[in-house]
């Protein structure tokens, strides 16, 4: 059944080429491209964060008499001296700080491992001992931790967002009391987190008025404006570096403590400081996913045919910022429901602000969704795939709101074929091979196509040559390579001889790297860049790119420049100028009139060994549809690693943490598991060809949080099925199989 | 292996999982550094101490003055500007930071630089020069090995370790003998196949 492994796929129908990544050689060299190896006037000092060591109290005294006595010792900075910083807003009001908080705002500790002072020296090891030497005495408080701990305070979603409604769709207690077979089950999900291999950190200079970050972002222009706003400058003085970021999965958008911290040690100091959160430190410092609670209640009549839909979600948040991510109105969207019916909670402690995380809303609700289809198809005694089948919608049932284009079932016919489902005898324990129990799991994955506003400034040369500039950035998914690709099939310009620059403040805005919203927004402004360069030459908008290229070769000037932009239909003009002011506007997914999602089916094999209950993934599938595919190389990179954080989902991934203390106790990345390359076995992708002219401009659908949706459910039934055991408790764990 | 690799920190996240003796290895260095050190402090006071340390680097000889603390790989990266190799935790468990000496993969942020004296030490700026590239290099490229990048200095680094050790025989075998290196973006199936792929130019 092993297949022939290929890493970089041929293109299909209504792909573009899978053209080595634009900066591949300064990735292979160790050329200096991230943040924190950008050179610095001069020799830099270097800054240690000191974070709390309790989650709840205050700090009642601060000694630095020892700290400042270590050589090289600088600069200490706590709430004592920290002066007056700008205040940010948080993202539920418009802004991008992580937290209502602010930097060394007081003596008030709101959780564990809030940075509570600065010290800064002229070498990393006098910083870092120095943050040994520091006395901090606290009044502590009893805090609370997660779910079930005392002082938890539940809200409901309205209560928070007046704007948020629940669904009420149809009658879906009545419905799933006229079902043939109902699935009643809670689901649970983990604290997990990010984890980028890059840590988080954040260089800064002054040159006079002029504030300049080198600091990993997904979003320059909001940390421009972000930054400018802290430190009380005029954002024109700011300037943001970040040419490419070194793995952020969500954790990269929020503007966190250490910018100002970094930008206000470089002011007092008058050179560069660098601030480097340690892996530990970057477990409360840049957010997580948070854990949840899901309880879903699915029916169906006897011929497969879904009734009624109750799914109710409680999302664990900081008492100081109740940041969440809802998401119930898409798990709505998918099937053809009779009736919906969804409630959201928040329940609040002692905690550090969650944040984004790869598809934040999607990889919880989704896989609550999913297992209980599975279990529901087991009910009722219908194949999985075909019970998905059964029930696939071409419109939102909600609103009644078409789909622009939905291939999940070309996707599960694709994915069947290449695992070779039809084997599947659907009894539990069927499977065996010597001491290994073997089961076959499958589920559905999806995402909303989301799209924000862009620039691109784009410059074409007499000589055949182009410039590509947008603030945009790559975070690994191939942005700088497929934004060549755009223009160069646009203009008939080879891409080789496109130069790209990204990841600076100084050059025209691009969005938020978040919401998978990159390649359709900065593509939609490239494409019309280069429209507007085909107007310049006098051409007319069908000429070939035949005649571009020779109109370019024999243009007059030695070069033309445009500003191109794109703003998604629907969306007002503000939200360009918003972008510009450095706020997030995104769109896209469950709109009025219209549904846009990419879609995608996964299939896995698991064996659990009879004796140890050791859990193995041998292989997993996975077919995905996601309209026009700028460069399969790309695109197969992002579904390879969605699959396998899907496994981590599934199988490894969860922060522990102690009740009592309200603190995690497993913050490094040798006990908070990852995959590691020896836990991945047989990994199949096939990319499903789809069309989808109404979406954006070069019809494409974000995919890099695709194809780690689902996954979990995939995997939790392969194990129930070959196991007999359900588990609705994430990670799956073989203590919980014994 | 020499006597002399008897001072190297050569073990990877896997060895530590496998018992913890093999953590015991790093602490002797601390001796030898206090014994070199021409500071006067005392065990109570501030405990700053520098040291004179002449380091081959990628075929380079680099005469410092270093804290005795630091490590191989901040002396890299904040000393000699070979930023190259990548801090992803500090504490050996994420392999970021491989570099070779003598010849062996070896964890630069385990490792402190005093150490490394009287060693050949090779970081990925050393592997090649641009317009000749290390047979890895071109194979990661080939084989998509890598989406953010920030593992791969040290994921070609262990590549290469990994087929001179003849630890390259099978899929599973590259699999357990490259997973000291993580990779959050999880290429993990392509850098199997640049390793194959290496492994036959390289003659492993
Ligand atoms: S930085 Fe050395 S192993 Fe992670
Ligand atoms: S390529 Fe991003 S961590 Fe490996």
């Amino acid at each position: 059944m092993a297949q022939d492994y290929t890493p970089v796929p041929a293109s299909k129908d209504n792909m573009g080429k899978p053209v080595a990544r634009y900066e591949a050689l300064q990735k292979v060299t160790g050329a200096k491209i991230y943040a924190e190896d950008l050179p610095v006037p001069g020799r830099p000092a270097y800054a240690w964060m000191v974070t709390s060591g309790i989650a709840k109290g205050r700090i009642t005294a601060i000694d630095d008499t020892e700290a400042r006595a270590i050589p090289g010792v600088q600069l200490i900075v706590t709430h004592e001296n920290v002066g007056q910083l700008g205040k940010l807003e948080t993202f539920a009001n418009g802004g991008l700080a992580i937290t209502e908080v602010g930097p060394l705002a007081g003596p008030e500790v709101h959780h564990d491992g809030q940075p509570v002072a600065l010290i800064v020296a002229d070498t990393f090891e006098a910083a870092r001992e120095a943050s040994y030497k520091l006395a901090i005495s606290y009044a502590e408080e009893s805090p609370t931790a997660t779910f079930g701990d005392a002082g938890a305070t539940e809200k409901a979603l309205g209560d928070i967002n007046p704007e948020y409604e629940p669904i009420r769709f149809n009658d879906a207690e009545a419905a799933l009391a006229n079902s043939a077979h109902t699935i009643d089950a809670e689901y649970r999900t983990p604290i997990q987190h990010h984890n980028p291999i890059e840590l988080f950190s954040t260089t800064a200079y002054w040159e006079g008025g002029r504030l300049v970050l080198h600091e990993p972002s997904q979003y320059v222009w909001g940390l421009k404006h972000s930054a400018a706003d802290l430190m009380q400058v005029d954002a024109d003085n700011v300037r943001v570096k970040s040419p490419f970021v070194g793995g952020a999965f969500g954790s990269k958008g929020a503007v966190t403590h250490r910018t100002a911290l970094a930008a206000l040690a470089a002011k007092r100091l008058g050179r560069p400081v660098k601030l480097v959160a340690m892996r530990d430190q970057g477990f409360t410092h840049s957010g997580h996913r948070q854990e949840t609670r899901q309880s879903v209640r699915l029916g169906c009549d006897a011929n497969g045919r879904l009734t009624g839909y109750d799914h109710r979600s409680w999302e664990f948040t900081a008492r100081t910022t109740p940041y969440y991510n809802g998401g119930l109105d898409k798990c709505a969207a998918m099937y053809a429901f009779d009736a919906v019916r969804t409630d959201e909670y928040v329940v609040q402690g002692d905690r550090n602000v969650p944040t984004f995380m790869r598809s934040p809303a999607e990889v919880p609700t989704i896989y609550a969704l999913e297992a209980a289809m599975n279990e529901l198809a087991a009910e009722a005694g219908i194949d999985p795939v075909e019970f998905r089948k059964i029930n696939d919608t071409r419109v939102n049932p909600v609103n009644g709101a078409p789909y622009t284009s939905r291939s999940l079932n070309q996707c599960l016919d694709a994915v069947a074929d290449s695992f070779g489902w039809t084997g599947r005898d659907p009894r539990p324990g069927s499977m065996r091979e010597g001491d290994w129990l073997i089961g076959w799991g499958c589920s559905m994955a999806m995402y909303p196509t989301q799209m924000g506003p862009s620039t691109a400034r784009l410059i074409v040369r007499r000589n055949g040559s182009a410039l590509i500039e947008v603030a945009a950035h790559d975070v690994g998914t191939g942005c700088y390579t497929i934004a060549a690709q755009a223009a160069g099939e646009r203009l008939g310009i080879d891409p080789q001889r496109i130069e790209v620059r990204m990841g600076d403040s100084r050059l025209p805005p691009g969005p938020i790297s978040g919401g998978s919203i990159s390649t359709a927004s900065v593509t939609s402004a490239v494409a019309n860049a280069c429209d507007r360069i085909v107007e310049e030459l006098g051409l007319s908008s069908d000429a070939s790119t035949d005649e571009r290229a020779a109109a370019m070769a024999g243009m007059s000037e030695p070069e033309i420049e445009v500003l191109g932009r794109w703003t998604p239909p629907g969306m007002g003009e503000d939200a360009l100028q918003a972008m510009y002011d450095g706020g997030v506007r995104i769109t896209g997914g469950n709109m009025d009139e219209r549904t846009m999602f990419a879609f995608g089916a996964e299939m896995v094999e698991v064996r659990v060994n009879e004796r140890t209950r050791e859990i193995r993934v041998p292989r997993i599938h996975g077919a995905f549809a996601a309209g026009h595919i700028m460069n399969p190389r790309t695109a197969h990179s992002q579904y390879l690693g969605g699959l396998i954080w899907g496994i981590g989902s599934a199988l490894h991934e969860a922060t522990e943490i102690d009740h009592k203390r309200a603190r995690y106790t497993n913050d490094n990345i040798a006990e908070y598991l990852i995959p590691v390359n020896a836990d991945i076995g047989e990994v199949n992708i096939v990319m499903v060809p789809e069309r989808d002219d109404e979406i954006n401009v070069l019809g494409v659908k974000g995919i890099g949080e695709l194809a780690n949706v689902g996954t979990p459910a995939a995997i939790t039934d392969a194990i129930w099925h070959a196991t007999g055991t359900r588990i609705r408790d994430l990670p799956v764990r073989l203590e919980k199989l014994l | 292996m020499s006597d002399d690799h008897d001072r190297f920190d050569n073990f990877s996240r896997r060895t530590l999982m496998k018992g913890g003796a093999a953590g015991a290895a790093m602490l002797p260095m601390g001796a030898r550094a206090q014994s070199m050190s021409a500071g006067g402090a005392s065990a109570t006071g501030p405990s700053v101490q520098r040291i004179e340390v002449s380091l081959d680097i990628n075929g380079q000889r680099r005469d410092l003055t270093i804290d005795t603390r630091s490590t191989l790989l901040d002396v890299l990266r904040h000393e000699l500007e070979l930023t190259g190799s990548k801090k992803g935790c500090d504490h050996g468990q994420c392999g970021a930071c491989t570099v070779h000496v003598d010849g062996q993969r070896t964890l630069s942020c385990l490792t402190l630089a005093a150490q490394a004296e009287g060693t050949k030490v090779v970081t990925i700026e050393g592997l090649s020069d641009e317009d000749n590239l290390h047979p890895m290099q071109r194979a990661f490229v080939e084989n998509d090995a890598f989406q953010c990048g920030y593992c791969t200095p040290g994921q070609i680094m262990s590549g290469v370790a990994c087929i001179t050790e003849g630890h390259a025989g099978s899929d599973a075998e590259i699999r357990e003998y490259m997973s000291g290196n993580l990779c959050r973006c999880a290429a993990y199936p392509n850098i199997v196949a640049a390793v194959k792929q290496a492994r036959t130019e390289m003659g492993g």
